[in-house]
Parts: C-alpha cells; sequence; structure tokens
C-alpha cells in the first residue's frame, strides 16, 4: 500500500481536530497550547503532503512549512508568558477563571 | 507791548480774552475743588479747603469783576489809540486807490517802465498792509476741505477766527465793558445771600418744607465771565461764522443764568423757553449762513459786502459806476445791483435791469469797464455808462436775487429772536425769572442788542425787500409790546416789556435807513436800562424779593437813592430833552418820518413810534409812581423795606449819570452835536448812504470820493434830517399826554390813597382792549393753539404709532419667531431627536443582546470556532459539489 496524499490530509485532518477536541474541552491553559500546536501541526502536515505531491507547490509548501514551525515557537513564547503571567495572578491555569474579558 | 503799538486792535482781543481767563480759572478750580472733596488725604482736604471749601466764597466775583475791569480799561485804552489813528481807514482807501491806478497802468505804459511801477506797488501795498493790520487780524481755524480741496473750493472752504475794529466795534466794546462791570460789582451786593452754605429757596417747595441747597455764588459769576466773553466775541469777531458761534454762546449762558434758581418750575421753563425760541430764530439764522456759503463763498464782513455791493468806480478807477435802464442814468456804485442773464451770439452775459431776477456778484479781480455812450465822444461824461457785465471775465458771477433776499431775511430772523421782536418777542419776559442783575446784563443791555448789532453789521447784507420787512418789524414790535407793558403789574415784566419795545425802536430804524440812530439808541438804551432794571433790582432786594408793584408803593422815603436814580431812567426812557434817550429816540422818529415823508403808504413806520412814544412814558411813570409814590399798598413789605448797600447804589449812581450825559454834545440841543452820535457816524457803512441818500450837511460826501448818491429830493436820510423838529415835537407831545394820564391814573395823594381817575374805571370801560393786554396779544395762547399743541399731538400720534405700529410689528415679529421656535422646537424633540434616539435604542437592544455571546471562555471561544470553520467547509464542500456537478 503507498502512502498517497489522502493519507496524508486523513492524517492532518486527525491532527486538527485532535487539537480543536484539545482546545475547547481542556481547561488546563497548557493543555489548550497543546492543542494548538496540534492543530498547527495539522496543517503542516498538509503543508508538506501537498509539497510533495504537488509540484506546483514544492518550494512553497515547505517554507510555508517552516513559517508555521517558527510562528509555533513565537506563540508557544508568548502563550506561556501568558499562562505564566495569569498563573501568578490567579494561583491557576484553568481557562474558564480567565473570564474578565466578558461582553 | 511792542505788538500792541503796533497792533492797537489786540487791546480788544486782549479785552475779549480776559472774561475767557477768568472764566477757565473759576470752573477750573470748581473742578480741582470738588475733585479734592471726593478724595480723604491731608493734601486733598489742604487743598479743599484752600480753594474755598464748603462755604462759597467771594474770590470768584473779585475775579469776575477784576477781570471785567480790566477788560474795561483794556478797550479804553484801545479805543484811544483808535480815536488817534481814526485817519487810518481813510488813507487805506486812499492807498487801495492808488495801488488800483497802478495796476491799471501796466496796460498803459511800455514795458521798459514796468519794474519802476511794479516797485511802487509794492511799497504801496506794503503800507496798505501794515496800516490794515494794525487794527484787522485773523487766523486760520478751520479748513474743512483739508488741503486737497480744489483751489476753487479753497477760497470757500476756510473759517476764520478775525478781529476787525472800527467805531462800531469800539463803541459796542466800550458800553459792553462798561455796563459789564458795573453790574458785576452791583451782583456783589445782590447776590450776597449766594454766599451761605445753606440757601433756602423759598419758592420751591419739597416734602419736607422749602429746598435747601448749597449757595451758587461762585457759579453766578462763572456765567457771567464766559458771557462777558462771548458777547465781547460777538462784537470782535470780522465773520459772520464767528459772530454765529459766540451767537450760540451768548445763548447758552443765557439758558443758564435765566434757569439760575432751576428748581423753580417757572424758571426751568423760562429758560427752555428761551432756548427754544432762539433756536427758531438760529434756524432762519443758519439759512442765511448757508445761501452765503454757497454763493459768496465767504464769511467774512468785507469780502461779502464787497462781493454783493458794486464798487464806488470801474475798473479804472476814474468813473463813476452807473447804468442806464429806460434812457435813465442810474447809479451802481456801493449798491445792489440786479441784473438779467442775456444771451447774445452765444455769448452770456448780464444786463442790469431794476427788476433783474439776478444780483450781481463782484469779485475783486473783476473789470468793470464804463463805455461811452457814443465811441469818440469821451468829453461828454454825462453819457458813460456800463452796459453789461461779462460772466465770461470768469470772476464776474451772479447770484439768484431772491436767494440774495432769502440770506438777508434768513440773519435777520436770527436777529428776531436774539433781540426778541415780534413774533419770536415771548421768550424775553419770561426770562425775568433769571437773577436781576442777569436780567440788567444780558436781556437788556447786551446780549439781546445783540441782534440790532448784527442787523447794523451786516447791513449792506439787505435788500430793500429785506429792509422794510426788518422795519415793520421792528414797528410791530414797539407797538406790542409797549401795550403789553401798561397792565404788567410785575415791575421786571413792565421793564422787560419795555425792553422788547425799545428794540423794535432800533430795529425800526435800521429798518428805515437810520443806521446811526439804531446803534445810538443802542447804546444809549444799553445804559438807561441796565439802570432801570439795576434800580428795579434794588427795590426787589429791598423788598425781600417781592416783585409785585401791586403790593410797593410810597417807598420814595425808604430808599431815596434807588427811587431818584429810577427817576433819571425813566425821564431817559420817556424822552425828556437833554437825557441821552432824547436825542436817540427822537433820531430814530425823524427817521421814520423821513422815510414815510418819500414812502407815504408805509404811515404806519411813523405813527407807531409815536403813539409808542406816549405809551411809554405813561407804563414808565406807572411803574415808578406805583412803586415810589403813594400810599403803602402793602403794611409788610412796605414796613421791612430798605435802602440797598453801597456796592449796589454806586452803580446805579454811576449808570445814572451815564444815563444822562452818555449823548451830550456842544451845543447841548442838537442831536448831530453829540459826540456820541459823531463816532458811530463816522462807523456808518457808505452803503447806506447808497441805500438812503447822503448828506452834504454831515459831510458825508468827503470820505466817499466818486459815490453817486440818490438825489437829495429822493433821499430818506434828508427829509429826516429836514423834519428832524417836527418829529421832535410830535414825540414830546405824546409823551407828554402819556405823563399826564400817568399822573391822572396813578399818582396817588399820601393820606387818601386816591387817585384822580381810578385805574379801575379805566379798566371797566375797556374790558375788550385790557384782556387783549393783559394777555399779551394772547401770542403765548396763539403759539400753543398753533404750534405746542399741534405739536404734541403730533408727538401723541407718534407716540401711538411707536406703541401700536413699530412696536406692533416687533412684538408681532417676536410673538411669531417664538411660535415658530415652538413648532420648530417640538420638530427637532420628537421627529429629527426621535430617530436618532430611536437608532441608538436599537442598536442598544442589539448590542445588548449580543453581549450574550461574549462569554468571556476560551473554550466557547474554541468551539465557536470551531463550528465556524465546519460551517465554511460545509457550505464550501457544498458549493465545489454544485460546481463539479454542473
Amino acid at each position: 500500500m503507498t502512502v498517497t496524499l489522502t493519507h496524508y490530509l486523513v492524517l492532518g485532518a486527525l491532527l486538527f481536530v485532535c487539537g480543536a477536541l484539545c482546545m475547547a474541552l481542556k481547561r488546563n491553559g497548557i493543555g489548550v497550547l497543546m492543542g494548538v500546536e496540534l492543530v498547527l501541526n495539522g496543517a503542516n502536515v498538509n503543508f508538506v503532503a501537498l509539497a510533495h505531491f504537488n509540484p506546483a507547490f514544492a518550494v512553497e509548501g515547505q517554507i510555508f512549512a517552516l513559517f508555521v514551525i517558527v510562528m509555533a515557537a513565537a506563540e508557544a513564547a508568548i502563550a506561556l508568558a501568558i499562562v505564566l503571567n495569569f498563573y501568578n495572578n490567579h494561583l491557576s491555569v484553568d481557562v474558564d477563571t480567565a473570564e474578565e474579558l466578558k461582553g | 507791548m511792542s505788538a500792541l503799538s503796533e497792533q492797537p486792535g489786540l487791546y480788544f482781543v486782549v479785552a475779549t480774552i480776559l472774561p475767557m481767563v477768568s472764566f477757565l480759572l473759576l470752573i477750573l478750580t470748581a473742578f480741582l475743588r470738588h475733585a479734592a472733596r471726593a478724595c480723604d488725604s491731608p493734601l486733598c482736604n489742604t487743598l479743599y479747603r484752600v480753594l474755598g471749601g464748603g462755604r462759597p466764597g467771594r474770590t470768584a466775583a473779585y475775579v469776575a469783576t477784576t477781570a471785567i475791569a480790566l477788560s474795561f480799561v483794556c478797550s479804553l485804552v484801545g479805543a484811544i489809540h483808535f480815536a488817534s489813528h481814526g485817519q487810518d481807514h481813510h488813507r487805506i482807501e486812499e492807498l487801495k486807490e492808488e495801488a488800483h491806478h497802478l495796476e491799471s497802468e501796466f496796460a498803459h505804459r511800455p514795458v521798459e517802465e514796468h519794474p519802476k511801477i511794479e516797485k511802487e506797488l509794492q511799497t504801496v501795498n506794503a503800507e496798505i498792509h501794515r496800516l490794515e493790520s494794525k487794527w484787522v487780524g485773523r487766523i486760520e481755524w478751520a479748513n474743512p476741505a483739508g488741503p486737497y480741496g480744489t483751489k476753487k473750493d479753497a477760497r470757500a472752504s476756510i473759517l476764520y477766527v478775525g478781529y476787525r475794529i472800527d467805531n462800531l466795534t469800539v463803541v459796542m466794546f466800550l458800553m459792553v465793558t462798561l455796563i459789564a462791570t458795573l453790574i458785576h460789582i452791583f451782583s456783589i451786593g445782590y447776590m450776597s445771600e449766594e454766599l451761605a452754605e445753606e440757601v433756602e429757596d423759598h419758592q420751591v417747595h419739597t416734602a419736607d418744607g422749602h429746598l435747601k441747597r448749597r449757595g451758587r455764588f461762585g457759579r453766578f459769576f462763572l456765567f457771567l465771565s464766559l458771557f462777558c466773553f462771548s458777547m465781547l466775541n460777538l462784537v470782535l469777531a470780522d465773520n459772520l461764522f464767528q459772530v454765529f458761534v459766540s451767537w450760540e454762546l451768548v445763548g447758552i449762558c443765557s439758558y443758564l443764568l435765566i434757569g439760575f434758581n432751576y428748581e423753580r418750575q417757572s424758571a426751568s421753563n423760562a429758560a427752555n423757553k428761551a432756548f427754544i425760541t432762539n433756536r427758531v430764530g438760529d434756524a432762519g439764522f443758519v439759512i442765511g449762513l448757508l445761501i452765503i456759503w454757497t454763493y459768496i463763498g465767504t464769511f467774512n464782513f468785507e469780502e461779502i459786502f464787497k462781493t454783493i455791493r458794486a464798487p464806488l468806480t470801474d475798473s479804472h478807477g476814474v468813473r463813476p459806476l452807473r447804468t442806464k435802464i429806460d434812457g435813465e442814468y442810474v447809479p451802481l456804485g456801493a449798491r445792489i445791483v440786479r441784473a438779467n442773464l442775456v444771451v447774445e451770439d452765444g455769448e452770456k452775459k448780464l444786463v442790469p435791469s431794476q427788476t433783474g431776477d439776478q444780483a450781481v456778484l463782484f469779485s475783486p479781480k473783476v473789470h468793470l469797464h464804463v463805455e461811452d455812450a457814443d465811441p469818440g465822444d469821451e468829453t461828454d461824461e454825462s453819457k458813460w455808462y456800463l452796459k453789461s457785465f461779462y460772466p465770461d471775465f470768469d470772476s464776474t458771477d451772479s447770484m439768484p436775487y431772491w436767494l440774495l433776499v432769502a440770506a438777508g431775511l434768513g440773519i435777520f430772523v436770527g436777529c428776531v429772536g436774539k433781540s426778541a421782536q415780534f413774533p419770536l418777542h415771548v421768550w424775553l419776559p419770561d426770562a425775568m425769572e433769571g437773577p436781576t442783575p442777569v436780567s440788567a446784563l444780558i436781556h437788556a443791555a447786551t446780549m439781546v442788542a445783540a441782534g440790532v448789532y448784527l442787523v447794523a453789521r451786516a447791513f449792506p447784507l439787505f435788500t430793500a425787500e429785506a429792509l422794510i420787512v426788518i422795519a415793520y418789524v421792528g414797528g410791530i414790535t414797539l407797538f406790542v409790546a409797549a401795550t403789553i407793558a401798561i397792565v404788567q403789574t410785575d415791575i421786571k415784566k413792565v421793564l422787560a416789556y419795555s425792553t422788547v419795545s425799545q428794540l423794535g425802536y432800533m430795529m425800526l430804524a435800521l429798518g428805515v435807513g437810520g443806521w446811526v440812530a439804531g446803534i445810538f439808541h443802542l447804546i444809549t438804551h444799553a445804559f438807561f436800562k441796565a439802570l432801570l432794571f439795576l434800580c428795579s433790582g434794588s427795590v426787589i432786594f429791598g423788598c425781600h424779593h417781592e416783585q409785585e408793584m401791586t403790593k410797593m408803593g410810597g417807598l420814595f422815603p425808604k430808599m431815596k437813592i434807588t427811587a431818584l436814580t429810577m427817576l433819571v431812567g425813566v425821564l431817559t426812557i420817556a424822552g425828556t430833552p437833554l437825557f441821552s434817550g432824547w436825542y436817540s429816540k427822537d433820531m430814530i422818529v425823524a427817521q421814520s418820518l423821513g422815510y414815510v415823508r418819500l414812502h407815504p403808504e408805509h404811515f404806519l413806520l411813523f405813527l407807531l413810534p409815536v403813539v409808542t412814544a406816549g405809551i411809554t412814558t405813561f407804563y414808565m411813570f406807572r411803574m415808578w409812581l406805583m412803586t415810589f409814590t403813594g400810599k403803602p399798598r402793602d403794611k409788610h413789605v412796605f414796613e421791612h423795606a430798605k435802602e440797598s448797600p453801597a456796592t449796589m447804589t454806586i452803580p446805579l449812581i454811576v449808570l445814572a449819570v451815564f444815563s444822562i450825559c452818555v449823548a451830550w454834545g456842544w451845543p447841548l440841543h442838537d442831536p448831530e452835536a453829540s459826540h456820541l452820535n459823531k463816532v458811530i457816524h463816522h462807523g456808518q457803512p457808505h452803503h447806506v448812504l447808497a441805500d438812503f441818500g447822503g448828506l452834504a450837511e454831515l459831510g458825508e460826501l468827503e470820505h466817499a470820493p466818486g459815490l453817486v448818491f440818490k438825489h437829495v429830493e429822493r433821499s430818506e436820510r434828508y427829509w429826516a434830517l429836514k423834519l428832524h423838529g417836527l418829529a421832535e415835537l410830535s414825540a414830546f407831545v405824546a409823551a407828554g399826554i402819556g405823563v399826564i394820564f400817568a399822573f391822572l391814573l396813578y399818582y396817588q395823594s399820601r393820606q387818601t390813597g386816591k387817585t384822580r381817575l381810578d385805574p379801575e374805571e379805566a379798566r371797566e370801560q375797556f374790558p375788550g382792549v385790557y384782556a387783549l393786554f393783559a394777555n399779551k396779544w394772547y401770542f403765548d395762547e396763539l403759539y400753543s393753539a398753533l404750534l405746542v399743541r399741534p405739536a404734541l399731538r403730533v408727538s401723541q400720534w407718534c407716540k401711538a404709532f411707536d406703541l401700536r405700529g413699530i412696536d406692533g410689528v416687533i412684538n408681532g415679529s417676536g410673538r411669531c419667531t417664538v411660535t415658530l421656535s415652538r413648532w420648530s422646537g417640538w420638530v427637532d424633540r420628537y421627529i429629527v431627536d426621535g430617530l436618532v434616539n430611536l437608532i441608538a435604542s436599537v442598536s442598544y437592544g442589539v448590542g445588548s443582546w449580543l453581549r450574550r455571546v461574549q462569554t468571556g471562555y476560551i473554550r466557547s471561544y474554541v468551539l465557536f470556532l470551531v463550528l465556524a470553520a465546519i460551517g465554511v467547509f460545509a457550505i464550501l464542500s457544498y458549493f465545489l459539489a454544485m460546481a463539479a456537478a454542473g
């Protein structure tokens, strides 16, 4: 069995769904961040797969993937800083307690 | 000092300025004192006390009296200088003729002689200038057109202030300053009650008794000083505009002094009446000024006269100016020349005519050429005449004749107001509300005579039509005023009407050509009427401000000096021979007789003054008899009556002496020999001779070379001189009848208090006449009905129109605006704002509903995100599927 584009796309979708569920269901801030990583990596899988299978995107797909990795790193740094500050203020990383911005 | 000896005319200028200095000094002190009282520092307090403090002091009187006395001295010195340089004017005339002659030489002599003539001309002109500037001077006052006026306008745009001293000025100056000095001295005594810190005015009632006010001693002398300055400036002026300014200044002084006790309703009414009546006259004055300004372009008396009156000779200085109308030779020299504007061969020219509608204006540069009737025949001088004036000489021009008449009448209307002539005489009797010295100075001797003075001064301006109006106004005034004076019981009112009547005499004299007689009477009247007023003042002062003759009587033993000096005044005004009034009044009567002799249709002009001479004597003796003789009518007044102090009686005695002697000359019985008369006679403008004839008997022909006079048989002045005896006799008889009636009716025996004839009976016999006189010929009622009440009614209409019409429109528009605004407000509030608010509240509702979505839980946001992503994905898939299918 050869691994086709569809397999990759399904993997990507699975990762995305896992990540999205993780974001929606986890009350732990760190968990949410992990969900984000999953979503981003789901997208990355798609980029890379498309770069591999579609010659028109050969370079662009890989570069986008690299961008996403860099961006994810930056995002993780900022998000972890936010989580740490939040913990300092609330002694908790439960995102449900962060409801002051409610309209 | 050297300026004064070089220009002795400045003595009179100094005399004029002195009272002004006194006025400024007094008013400055008053301001300073006022200012010092307001602030509260030791320095100010000292200043306040030094300047008089709370109590009115006599210093003001001393300052003012010294100033006017110095004025008198200055005028006297000036007059002495003037008398010793009396020939100057004739010398100037001669030099001017010489200059004129030299100018015309240029045309006749060869060119090489021109520099020599030029040099001679320069010397002559320098001499003229030196002589002229002795008694004449002026400085530029205002130039309304500014430096940019065109050359033609420049002549008519500069107002000068200047002086010109001639005989008339000198005589007026001496009279005014002397009488003013005496009245100042008299006032120190008369006004002494005003020295109190608190004066009670018994005629003004307030809620808590009589009005109490600070004494106004200083204020009185302040006003007097201002008046003296204005009056002297009026006499000094060399131009009509300066006269007009002074005219208004004396008017305001009169107003201020009539209203001296302004808390009294009667006084403030009288002041207003005087002021407003005078404004009516001044309106005429202004019209006259405007006409003169427009057509003649100068206000200077000399220049005006030179422009409207023809020169004596033609431009060559030889041939007397005359013209030929209907084959008859008519002299033009010194006359107002009427002409018709004729266009002949496309050339405009003015042809002299007796009925021409233009008055010729003579510019100094006009070339007048008297032609020979028959060219070539230069020998027959009797046929030389001037055919026409050519306007294209650019300097001869003309003005409508009727405007010249109007200018004269306008000026005269001003004089009618100031001199209280019919029909504007109503203010003078009311003006007696002022303190008696004021009545004597302003309303008898000087200011009211200013009208007569101005008519005399501006005499050459008056056309024949204007002069006859002047004569009739004078005639009516003198009669009407005298009749009213008969029935007055207030001692000052009798004198007031007498003044009006005497001023009428002067106007009449001027109107019928008695220029000298009018001014002569002005001067003598000033003395005796000032005397009479001061005597009445002394009586009033002695009787504690009782003015009603019905409460007097028998005062002779109580106040002998006053009674005797007043008797002198009465005898003078009655025309007792050898008293000054006799000379002047008889001259007036004689002049009017001379006039009537030639113009019998104007017989009233003789009848009125003669009859009035009798009436005058009657009412003056009536006044004296009622005051000083018979049985005392009021015990209380009689018991408290006393003679006045010396400051008051000495001026009376001085004035009495002047009243008797001022007109004397030698021989005593000859009015023409009177020194005063001679001085005035020398000041007579030669235009009078042109209009009314010159008299060789009086030496008038010597100083007016080349003047062609009226034929002696047609000369009013000749007949006046010839019929003097007859006039004298008729006036004397009339006066005698007046005296007899006065004694019959008003001389009471001291014991019984009975008279020969009962005035009551006389009154009852002529009730109509009595009512007419007692009500002053109903002039006040007439003016009230004709002017005051219509004016009030018009005012009422205006008020109603204002209230209903104008205010109605304004209020209506206001109300409309309010209603409109209310509607607009409603629309604004409910429609515009409603819409805005609706949108806002809808947004608000939607917003507050939507805010519930913002839960603040990250998880729910993510859920929305995921759902949205799924939704978008589903829609995309649907469209992609459709696209793939279709």
